[in-house]
C-alpha cells in the first residue's frame, strides 16, 4: 500500500522546507518527498492531487483533557480523537486528572490500550506527578515512564508545598522525566474567575491576578534550576512570564514554555457579557499580554502551542459566569487560531507550525512532527486561506464549549493521515 | 416631549444595568417616578396600568426590603404579584438558574424581577426568557433601581444633580450599589468621589463614573454636598480585609465631627440595612440631614416607574 500526494506546498518546520512538491507514503511511513515526487516519476497504489494546498506534519498537542475514564459524558478518547483529526491533531497528550487519576502503571496502560482501540490518532498519557494529584506524595514516575507516560504533571493545580515540589523535581530529573507545571499560587488566584483588573472590578467578578502566575513561575523556575529537571511551563498567559522564561533559559535552566492557542486570540474583553465559553484558567489576559505572547511565538520563544482542550458539558457552562466551570474546547480551532496570526503577518507560517509540530515532538523525543524520509506518515493537508464559520453545532467534540463559537476563521484542514491511514477528510 | 425632532422613546426591553441607559432614559424614569411619588403623597391611586399583568419576584438572595418594595410598586399599578424568596428553597439547590428561568417563562409572566448572588445573573436570565427582566441586584455587579432611587432622592433633596459633589464611602469592591449609583449620578453630571479602605477600593473606578477614588475619608468628605455611606459586611472586618470594627469606625465612620467637613447642610444617605455605630452614628442617621427614609420611599416610586416603562404598554 502506497500513497502519493503531489502538487502540494510542502511545509516542514523541522528542516525549514517550504516549497512545491510531492510526498510518498509507504505503509505507515514517509518514503520520500520533494519536487521529483510526481505521478509521472513515482508509482503508487493511490495518487492524490493536492491542488496546491499545504502538506505539513500533523499537530502534536501537549495538553488535551478528555473525560475518560470517569466522565465520559464530557468526552472520550474516541470523540476527542475525531475532533482532533478534524483539527489536524495527529498526536495528543491526555491529562491525568480523570477519575480515577492516572497515577499508576495500570492506568497508564489503560489509556494506551483505549487509545489504540478507540482513537483515530496517537494518544499519549501524561502521568500524575503526585498520587491522586494530592500534591503530597510522589507518584511512581519511573514505572509510569517505563510504561509509556509521556510527561508528568499535577494537572490544573500546582503542587502547593515547595518542599515536596523540590524533591519531586529532583526525583523526576533523575528519571529524565519531563514535568509540566502550571505556574500559580492558589492563595492568590483563589476564587477568581477572570483576569484581575479594572474590567473584572466593573463587572463585579473576582479577579485572578497576574502576580499569582509570576510568583508561582518564579518558584518553579528556581526549583527547576536547582534540581536540573526538564520543566515545561504549562500555559503562560502574560508577557512578563515569557520574559521570566527567557531569562531562565539564558541561565541554562532546562525550561520550556507552552501557550494555549486561545490566549493568542482572545483578551479579557472577550468575556463580554459574562460569556462562560470564555471562562478559562489561566484567564484571557490584557491585550498587551496577548501581543507579547504573539511576539514571543514569532521570535520562537514559545516551545509549544497547545489546544488546552477541556470539554465541559452544557450543565457546567449554562450557569452564571462565576458558577460555570473553567475550560474551553480547542482541538478543532488550534491550527486556525495560528493561521489567523499568519494571515495578519504577525508570525511566519513555518514558525507557527513549528510550535505545534516538531517543537512539541522534540520535547517528548517523538519521531513524528516532521516531513522526513522514514518518519511516521502523520500528515495534514490544509488550505491556509479557507474562510469558515466556527459554529458549536458543527464541532465534533462531545462538548462544544468553544470560545471561537460564532467566529469567522481562516484556514482549515482538508485531510488528515495518521500512520499513513487517511483518518479524516472534509 | 420635545416639540421638535424625534420624540423620545424608552426603548429597553429589560433593566439590567445603569450601563445601558443614557441620560434621557434616566431622566424619563426619574420624572415618571416623581409623579408616582407625588401621587402617593397625595394618596392618589395611580392608573392600574399593570392590570392583568403578572410580575414574578425571584429572589435567590434573601432581601425583605427590596422584595417588598418591588411588590408594593407592582401592586400599586394593579399587577398580580408572585414573590418567590427562593434563597433557602429547593429551587436553589440542584435546579440551575436557567432551568428556573425556563420554568417561570413557561408560566408567561410579564415581568421577572430577579436578585441573584452571581454577577451577570440577571443578564443570563434575560437571554432565556421572553418577558421583561429587572435586575434587583446581581452579585457585586449592579442594582440599577437602587442607583436610580438614590439619584431621585438626591434630586428631590437638592433640587438638581448636576454639579453636586457626592462622596460614596465604604466597601466599594463588593458593592453593586456603588457601581450603580456612581454611574447614574455621573451620567446626570454629579462629581462622584469613592472612598474606602485600600483593600475594598478596586482599580479602574473611573470607568464606572467616579472622578476620584481615595482612602482618606476626611479628604473625601471635604466640601461634599451628599455623603452616601455603604453597608459593610461585618465578617469583612475581622482581619481579612480590615483589622477591626473600631479601626474602621475611626477611619471611615460618619460622625458629626466628620460631617462638619462636608458642605453646610450636606445630605446624608445609606442604602440600608445600616450597621449603626460602625458606618454611621445613630444621631446622624436619624438627624435632620438624613434622607434615609426618603430613599426607601423613592424606591417604591422608581420601581413603579420602571415597571410602567417596561410593561405598562405605553413606552
Amino acid at each position: 500500500m502506497s500513497t502519493l500526494i503531489h502538487n502540494s506546498r510542502l511545509l516542514d518546520p523541522a528542516s525549514g522546507l517550504d516549497g512545491p512538491g510531492g510526498l510518498l507514503i509507504e505503509e505507515d511511513k514517509i518514503a520520500g518527498l520533494g519536487t521529483g515526487f510526481s505521478p509521472d516519476k513515482v508509482k503508487a497504489s493511490e495518487v492524490i492531487d493536492a491542488g496546491g494546498l499545504c502538506l505539513a506534519p500533523g499537530l502534536v498537542d501537549l495538553r488535551v483533557k478528555t473525560g475518560e475514564p470517569g466522565e465520559e459524558q464530557r468526552e472520550t478518547l474516541a470523540t476527542a480523537s475525531r475532533a482532533a483529526v478534524a483539527g489536524g491533531v495527529t498526536s495528543m497528550v491526555v491529562m491525568p486528572d480523570t477519575n480515577p487519576v492516572i497515577d499508576d502503571v495500570a492506568l497508564v496502560q489503560f489509556i494506551l490500550n483505549r487509545g489504540r482501540e478507540t482513537a483515530v490518532n496517537r494518544v499519549y498519557p501524561a502521568g500524575a506527578l503526585t498520587r491522586g494529584l494530592n500534591g503530597e506524595a510522589m507518584a511512581e514516575i519511573g514505572l509510569m515512564a517505563e510504561a509509556g507516560a509521556a510527561l508528568f504533571t499535577n494537572g490544573d493545580h500546582p503542587v502547593g508545598d515547595a518542599g515536596i515540589l523540590r524533591r519531586t523535581f529532583a526525583y523526576a530529573a533523575s528519571q529524565s522525566a519531563i514535568v509540566a507545571g502550571r505556574p500559580d499560587v492558589e492563595s492568590l488566584s483563589g476564587s477568581g474567575v477572570m483576569n484581575a483588573g479594572a474590567l473584572a472590578a466593573r463587572m463585579g467578578l473576582k479577579g485572578i491576578p497576574r502576580d499569582a502566575e509570576w510568583i508561582g513561575l518564579a518558584r518553579d523556575l528556581i526549583l527547576a534550576q536547582a534540581t536540573g529537571v526538564r520543566l515545561l511551563v504549562d500555559r503562560i498567559s502574560t508577557g512578563k512570564s515569557l520574559d521570566m522564561v527567557r531569562q531562565a533559559k539564558a541561565d541554562g535552566t532546562h525550561v520550556y514554555a507552552t501557550v494555549a492557542a486561545h490566549h493568542l486570540f482572545f483578551n479579557e474583553l472577550d468575556v463580554g457579557d459574562y460569556l462562560t465559553y470564555c471562562k478559562t484558567n489561566p484567564p484571557f489576559r490584557t491585550e498587551d499580554d496577548r501581543q507579547a505572547l504573539i511576539d514571543g511565538l514569532a521570535a520562537g520563544d514559545i516551545d509549544a502551542v497547545v489546544s488546552a482542550h477541556d470539554p465541559q458539558p452544557p450543565e457546567e457552562k449554562r450557569l452564571p459566569y462565576s458558577e460555570a466551570s473553567f475550560g474551553a474546547a480547542g482541538l478543532e480551532t488550534t491550527l486556525s487560531a495560528l493561521l489567523a496570526l499568519v494571515q495578519d503577518e504577525r508570525v511566519e507560517l513555518l514558525t507557527a507550525l513549528r510550535a505545534v509540530t516538531s517543537g512539541p515532538a522534540d520535547l517528548l523525543g517523538l519521531e513524528q512532527g516532521r516531513l522526513a524520509d522514514g518518519a511516521p506518515a502523520d500528515l495534514i493537508l490544509f488550505d491556509p486561506n479557507k474562510p469558515w464559520l466556527c459554529e458549536r453545532e458543527n464541532l465534533l467534540s462531545r462538548s462544544a464549549n468553544s470560545p471561537f463559537d460564532g467566529r469567522r476563521m481562516v484556514g482549515r484542514v482538508n485531510r488528515t493521515w495518521v500512520g499513513g491511514l487517511a483518518v479524516f477528510s472534509r | 416631549m420635545p416639540a421638535s425632532g424625534e420624540p423620545y422613546r424608552f426603548e429597553h426591553q429589560h433593566l439590567l444595568s445603569i450601563d445601558g441607559l443614557n441620560r434621557l432614559d434616566i431622566l424619563k424614569i426619574l420624572d415618571l417616578a416623581e409623579t408616582y411619588a407625588d401621587a402617593t403623597r397625595r394618596e392618589v391611586r395611580p392608573d392600574p396600568i399593570l392590570r392583568d399583568k403578572t410580575v414574578i419576584n425571584l429572589f435567590f438572595e434573601s432581601s425583605t426590603r427590596t422584595m417588598s418594595s418591588f411588590e408594593i410598586a407592582a401592586r400599586r399599578l394593579g399587577a398580580d404579584v408572585v414573590s418567590m424568596p427562593v434563597a433557602n428553597s429547593s429551587v436553589k439547590k440542584g435546579e440551575t438558574l436557567i432551568d428556573t428561568a425556563m420554568t417561570l417563562n413557561a408560566m408567561k409572566p410579564d415581568v421577572l424581577v430577579i436578585r441573584h448572588s452571581a454577577s451577570g445573573g440577571a443578564k443570563l436570565l434575560s437571554r432565556k426568557v421572553d418577558c421583561a427582566v429587572i435586575n434587583a441586584g446581581d452579585g457585586m455587579h449592579q442594582h440599577p433601581t437602587q442607583g436610580l432611587l438614590d439619584t431621585l432622592t438626591i434630586r428631590r433633596a437638592r433640587g438638581q444633580v448636576e454639579g453636586l459633589k457626592v462622596t460614596i464611602c465604604g466597601d466599594i469592591t463588593h458593592s453593586r450599589v456603588a457601581r450603580s449609583s456612581a454611574l447614574c449620578l455621573h451620567l446626570l453630571g454629579a462629581e462622584v468621589t469613592l472612598c474606602g479602605p485600600k483593600t475594598l477600593l478596586p482599580s479602574g473606578t473611573d470607568t464606572w463614573g467616579a472622578s476620584r477614588a481615595v482612602t482618606n475619608f476626611d479628604e473625601a468628605i471635604e466640601g461634599a454636598d451628599v455623603v452616601m455611606m455603604l453597608r459593610l459586611q461585618l465578617e469583612r472586618m475581622d482581619g481579612a480585609y480590615l483589622p477591626s470594627r473600631r479601626e474602621y469606625f475611626r477611619q471611615f465612620g460618619l460622625t458629626a465631627e466628620r460631617l462638619a467637613r462636608a458642605a453646610p447642610g450636606a445630605t446624608v444617605m445609606h442604602p440600608g440595612p445600616m450597621n449603626r455605630g460602625i458606618e454611621i452614628e445613630s444621631a446622624i442617621a436619624d438627624g435632620p440631614q438624613s434622607v434615609i427614609t426618603d430613599q426607601v420611599e423613592m424606591g417604591v416610586a422608581v420601581r413603579e416607574a420602571v415597571l410602567d416603562l417596561l410593561a405598562g404598554g405605553r413606552a
